[in-house]
C-alpha cells in the first residue's frame, strides 16, 4: 500500500469517544486518487464500514470530517466536509464549511477527522498536529454556539485554533442541529450537530502548524497562482464580492421568480425591499468576511442600530438564511429576520430546516388545522417574527408542545397533524428543501431530488454538474470559487493543480470518471438504504400548484420534466430505469465491492 | 513589559477609545512626517550610512477596518520566506477576535525598533537593513528560544517564534516589495479597498497602531465598527 507523495498526509486520525483513545488509519495512494478526500473519502469510508440499516445514532456510528489534496495549498477557497449517515433522513449526507478551520485540520497533518463512539459526559477535542486532548466540556454544556467558542479557546490558551461547536440545538438532538464554524459559518444540512449530541461531543479545537507535502511545489503553485486569478478576475464575482448571497434575494424575487415565499404558496415578495440586500447595506452591514484565502469575502456581518434589537451583533442576510426565515415566513421586519438568523446561528439550528418548519408550521395556522393551543400559546402566522423568535427558541431546547412538534422536521408534523397538511408539506426525503423554487428554477430539481443528500441545493443544474459538484464537494472547493469559475466544462484548472502537487497525470477523461465514481458510490449507498426513482421526486405542491404571480407565473414543475431529469441523470452516470447503479458501471467505475448490494437491491 | 523612553512612544497613551486613538494618531503622523522630512530616520548601520543611497522611510501599514481575515497575506509570506503555505511561520498574520473582527498583526518597522534594543547579543542578531528597513535575523548568532527579549520587547506583540528552530520570526519587508501587500491589493477587491500598504500610505499612523496589542486593537474595532450594548453582549 503506497503512502500518496504528495497533497495529502497519507493518514486519517480515528478517534473512539467512548474509550478516549485515538489512532492513527493510513490513507494509500489508491484510495486517494480514486476517492480525492473529502465528500467522496467519506462515502467510500462510510459505504465500507456500515451495513445496510445501520443505526445513525448507534454508538459506533461515525461522523467523518475530511479534507481534500488542496487543503492547506496555495489554492483559494477551500472548504472540510462533514460526512454522516443523517438521523434526520437516515441516507448518507454531507455538508461543507469554510472558514479557517478546514485549514487547521490539514495543517495538522491530518486527511480527516473519524469520529466513532459516545462519551458518558459532555466532552470537547483539542488536537494539536498530531497530539490529541480530550477535554471536559461539563462547563460549555448548554451554552450557545459563540459562547462556547469563547471558552474554548479561553481553555486551550491558542488564540490561533478554529473551533466547531454545537449550540443548544445540538446537545437536545434536534434532527436538523448543524455544527457551527468561527462563529458564523453552519455546516448544516447532515443533522451532524445532532450526531455531535449524541456522541456528547461539544467542540472541536484544531491547531495545525505543518506544511502540507507537495511533489512540485512550484509547478502547483504557480498553476494555483493562474486559477486565483480567474477567481479574481471572474466578472460574475464583483457582484458577489459586493452584495453576498444576498444579493440573490432581488435577483430572485425580480428576475428568477424562484423566490421561495410563505411556505412556498408564491415567487412573489415585493417586500424583498425591506429585507433584502439593499436594505441591509444600507442599515446594517459592517463588515466583510472572507473564508481562508478567499478573494470572494461573501459573507457580510453587521450591527443593529435602535429599536427592540439594538446592538445585535449577526452574520447575512445570506440568500438561503434570507430567504427561509425572511419571504418564507412572509417577514417585511429586517430587525426580526435578523434575530431570527442570529438564533439560529447562536443556538446550532439549520436555518433552512427551521425556515422551513417554521413557514410549515405558520401555514398550518393559516389553514387552521393547528391552533395557538397546540403551540404553547405562540400565534405563529406568517409576517409575525416575534412568534417566530419565540418559537425557534423552544425548537432548540425541544421545549414544550410546540418545540416538541417543530423539532420534528416538516415530514414527520405532517404525518402527525394528518387534515390534508401533506399538500403543504415542501420536503424531499425527508428534508426541507432550500430556498429556490424549482417551479421558478427548473435546473434547480436536480439538486433537490437527483443530488445526494435529498433537498440540497449545491449539488448542481445538470447530469453532468451533478458529476462536478461531486468533484468539488470531494476536492472541498468552495462551490462558488471553484464552481463556478474554474468548473465551467473543463477540469483542466483542477487536473493543473493537482497533477504536480500529488505527482499524478490526471486527465480529463479520469477526472470525469472519478466525478462519477464518486456520484454513484454515493447512490449505492443510498440505494442500499431503499432509494430509488419513487423517491427522486419533488414535492406535490410544487408539481400542481401553479405560481400565483411574479416574473414565472403560472408554471409548475411538470411530471415530463420531472421524468426528462431522472432519465437523463440515470443514463448519464449509467444507473438502470430504477436509478440503480449497473453492474457494468460499478466495474467500469472500479466499485466491484459494491455489485453484490446492488444486486441485492434490484431483487427486493 | 516595560513601555520605552522613545522618542516617539511618550506621545502615544495606550488607548482603546477611538477618540484617544484619533488623537495619538495626529500627533504621530506630525513626528513621523517631520521625521522624514529631515532625514533623522538612522540606519541602525552606521557605516552603511555613508556609502548607501538615502534611506528610504519604509514600513507596513494596516488599514485594520479593511481586513476581511481571508489570511492571503500568511499564505504569500510563508511562499516567499520558507517555500511553503504554512502560516504557522508566517511574519504577518491575521487574529479573528470573537468569529467578528480581523486583526492583521504586522511589524511596524519603528524607528526606535524596540526588538533590536533588547537584543542582548553582540553584534545584534537583528538588525536593520538600511536599504529596506526590512529587520533581518542572523540565525547564526541568535539564541533562540533561550532568549527571545525581543519577543517580550516588541508592543504590537508582532514577533512569534519558529516552531522548529525556536528562533524568532521577524519581517524583513521581502527585500522593499512586501509580498503581502501585493497578496492583499489582488485580494481585498471590496469597496473599502484593501488592508495592507507599504510606503509611505500609513503616514505616520501606522506608528500609533504599534502600541496597541491585537487584542486592545479587535475590541477597538468591534466598539468602532459595531458599537455594541453596554455590556458588550448580544441580545
Amino acid at each position: 500500500m503506497a503512502a500518496p507523495k504528495g497533497g495529502y498526509f497519507g493518514k486519517i486520525l480515528e478517534i473512539d469517544l467512548t474509550k478516549q483513545k485515538y489512532k492513527t488509519r493510513p490513507l494509500s495512494e489508491e484510495e486517494c486518487r480514486k476517492y480525492i478526500g473529502g465528500a467522496g473519502m467519506g462515502a467510500y469510508l462510510l459505504y465500507s464500514n456500515l451495513k445496510q440499516g445501520h443505526d445513525p445514532k448507534a454508538e459506533d456510528s461515525p461522523i467523518f470530517i475530511g479534507t481534500g489534496p488542496l487543503n492547506g495549498t496555495y489554492c483559494v477557497s477551500t472548504r472540510i466536509s462533514f460526512v454522516n449517515k443523517s438521523p434526520y433522513t437516515g441516507l448518507l449526507s454531507h455538508a461543507e464549511v469554510g472558514g479557517h478551520f478546514p485549514g487547521e485540520v490539514k495543517w495538522a497533518g491530518w486527511d480527516g477527522i473519524y469520529i466513532t463512539g459516545k462519551s458518558k459526559k459532555p466532552v470537547a477535542l483539542y488536537i494539536k498536529d498530531d497530539a490529541v486532548q480530550f477535554i471536559d466540556a461539563g462547563d460549555m454544556w448548554g451554552k450557545d454556539t459563540y459562547t462556547t467558542e469563547e471558552m474554548m479557546l479561553e481553555k486551550i490558551k491558542e488564540p490561533l485554533a478554529r473551533v466547531a461547536v454545537i449550540g443548544p440545538g445540538g446537545e437536545n438532538e434536534v434532527p436538523y442541529a448543524c455544527v457551527m464554524v468561527e462563529r458564523f459559518r453552519a455546516a448544516a444540512r447532515t443533522s451532524t450537530g445532532a450526531l455531535m449530541g449524541n456522541k456528547k461531543l461539544k467542540a472541536i479545537a484544531v491547531r495545525g502548524t505543518k506544511a502540507v507535502p507537495a511533489v512540485d511545489n512550484k509547478k502547483a503553485y504557480e498553476a494555483m497562482l493562474a486559477a486565483k486569478k480567474l477567481a479574481v478576475e471572474k466578472e460574475a464575482w464583483q457582484g458577489i464580492k459586493r452584495w453576498g448571497t444576498s444579493g440573490l434575494l432581488e435577483l430572485k424575487h425580480y428576475g428568477t421568480g424562484s423566490l421561495i415565499t410563505k411556505n412556498f404558496q408564491t415567487t412573489w415578495w415585493p417586500d424583498i425591499v425591506e429585507i433584502g440586500a439593499e436594505q441591509a447595506n444600507r442599515t446594517f452591514w459592517k463588515k466583510h468576511t472572507a473564508c481562508n484565502h478567499c478573494p470572494v469575502h461573501c459573507m457580510k456581518t453587521g450591527v443593529i442600530r435602535g429599536g427592540k434589537y439594538d446592538g445585535l451583533i449577526a452574520e447575512g442576510p445570506e440568500y438561503e438564511t434570507g430567504g427561509l426565515l425572511g419571504s418564507n415566513l412572509g417577514l417585511s421586519d429586517f430587525d426580526g429576520m435578523m434575530a431570527l438568523i442570529e438564533l439560529a446561528d447562536a443556538l446550532g439550528l439549520d436555518a433552512i430546516s427551521a425556515g422551513g418548519c417554521l413557514g410549515f408550521a405558520m401555514e398550518c395556522v393559516e389553514k387552521g388545522v393547528l391552533t395557538p393551543a397546540d403551540l404553547d400559546g405562540i400565534e405563529l402566522e406568517f409576517g409575525n417574527a416575534d412568534s417566530a423568535v419565540e418559537m425557534i427558541k423552544k425548537i432548540a431546547f425541544q421545549d414544550g408542545k410546540g418545540g416538541k412538534l417543530l423539532a420534528k422536521g416538516v415530514k414527520k408534523m405532517s404525518e402527525e397533524i394528518g387534515k390534508g397538511s401533506e399538500a403543504w408539506a415542501v420536503q424531499v426525503k425527508g428534508k426541507e428543501i432550500a430556498a429556490h423554487d424549482p417551479r421558478g428554477d427548473n435546473a434547480r430539481a436536480y439538486s433537490y431530488v437527483l443530488g445526494t443528500c435529498g433537498g440540497d441545493h449545491h449539488e448542481g443544474t445538470s447530469p453532468a454538474t451533478l458529476a462536478r459538484w461531486a468533484m468539488i464537494n470531494s476536492l472541498t472547493m468552495c462551490s462558488f470559487v471553484g464552481g463556478y469559475p474554474w468548473g465551467k466544462e473543463t477540469p483542466g484548472v483542477f487536473t493543473a493543480m493537482l497533477n504536480p502537487l500529488c505527482g499524478w497525470n490526471m486527465t480529463d477523461d479520469e477526472y470525469w470518471t472519478t466525478a462519477k465514481r464518486i456520484m454513484t458510490l454515493e447512490r449505492c449507498f443510498q440505494v442500499r438504504e431503499g432509494i430509488r426513482r419513487k423517491d427522486d421526486r419533488l414535492p406535490k405542491r410544487l408539481m400542481t400548484e401553479k405560481l400565483p404571480e411574479g416574473p414565472k407565473k403560472g408554471q409548475v414543475f411538470t411530471e415530463e420534466l420531472l421524468k426528462k431529469f431522472q432519465d437523463e441523470t440515470y443514463a448519464y452516470f449509467g444507473w438502470d430505469d430504477d436509478g440503480i447503479p449497473t453492474d457494468d458501471t460499478l466495474k467500469a467505475l472500479n466499485l466491484e465491492f459494491a455489485v453484490k448490494d446492488m444486486e441485492t437491491a434490484r431483487k427486493a | 513589559m516595560e513601555k520605552d523612553e522613545n522618542k516617539v512612544g511618550d506621545i502615544f497613551e495606550k488607548s482603546t477609545t477611538r477618540r484617544a486613538f484619533l488623537k495619538g494618531a495626529g500627533a504621530a503622523a506630525g513626528v513621523a512626517v517631520a521625521a522624514a522630512a529631515v532625514g533623522s530616520v538612522q540606519p541602525p548601520v552606521a557605516k552603511a550610512a555613508q556609502a548607501a543611497p538615502k534611506p528610504m522611510y519604509k514600513y507596513l501599514f494596516a488599514e485594520r477596518q479593511n481586513c476581511t481575515g481571508c489570511r492571503a497575506c500568511e499564505y504569500a509570506c510563508s511562499m516567499y520566506h520558507e517555500g511553503v503555505v504554512r502560516p504557522s511561520v508566517a511574519r504577518v498574520h491575521v487574529i479573528k477576535y470573537k468569529g467578528i473582527v480581523d486583526v492583521p498583526v504586522i511589524c511596524h518597522h519603528c524607528s526606535d525598533a524596540p526588538c533590536i534594543e533588547a537584543c542582548p547579543t553582540e553584534p545584534k542578531s537583528i538588525q536593520k537593513d538600511p536599504k529596506t528597513n526590512g529587520i533581518i535575523l542572523n540565525p547564526d548568532i541568535c539564541l533562540g528560544s533561550k532568549c527571545l527579549k525581543c519577543k517580550d520587547a516588541c508592543p504590537a506583540e508582532f514577533i512569534r517564534v519558529h516552531p522548529d528552530s525556536g528562533q524568532p520570526i521577524m519581517c524583513d519587508l521581502c527585500g522593499g516589495d512586501p509580498e503581502c501587500v501585493k497578496a492583499c491589493a489582488m485580494q481585498a477587491t471590496n469597496p473599502l479597498g484593501p488592508c495592507l500598504m507599504a510606503g509611505k500610505a500609513g503616514f505616520g499612523v501606522n506608528m500609533a497602531f504599534r502600541d496597541v496589542t491585537p487584542d486592545e486593537a479587535a475590541e477597538d474595532l468591534i466598539n468602532n465598527l459595531y458599537y455594541p450594548n453596554e455590556d458588550g453582549g448580544r441580545r
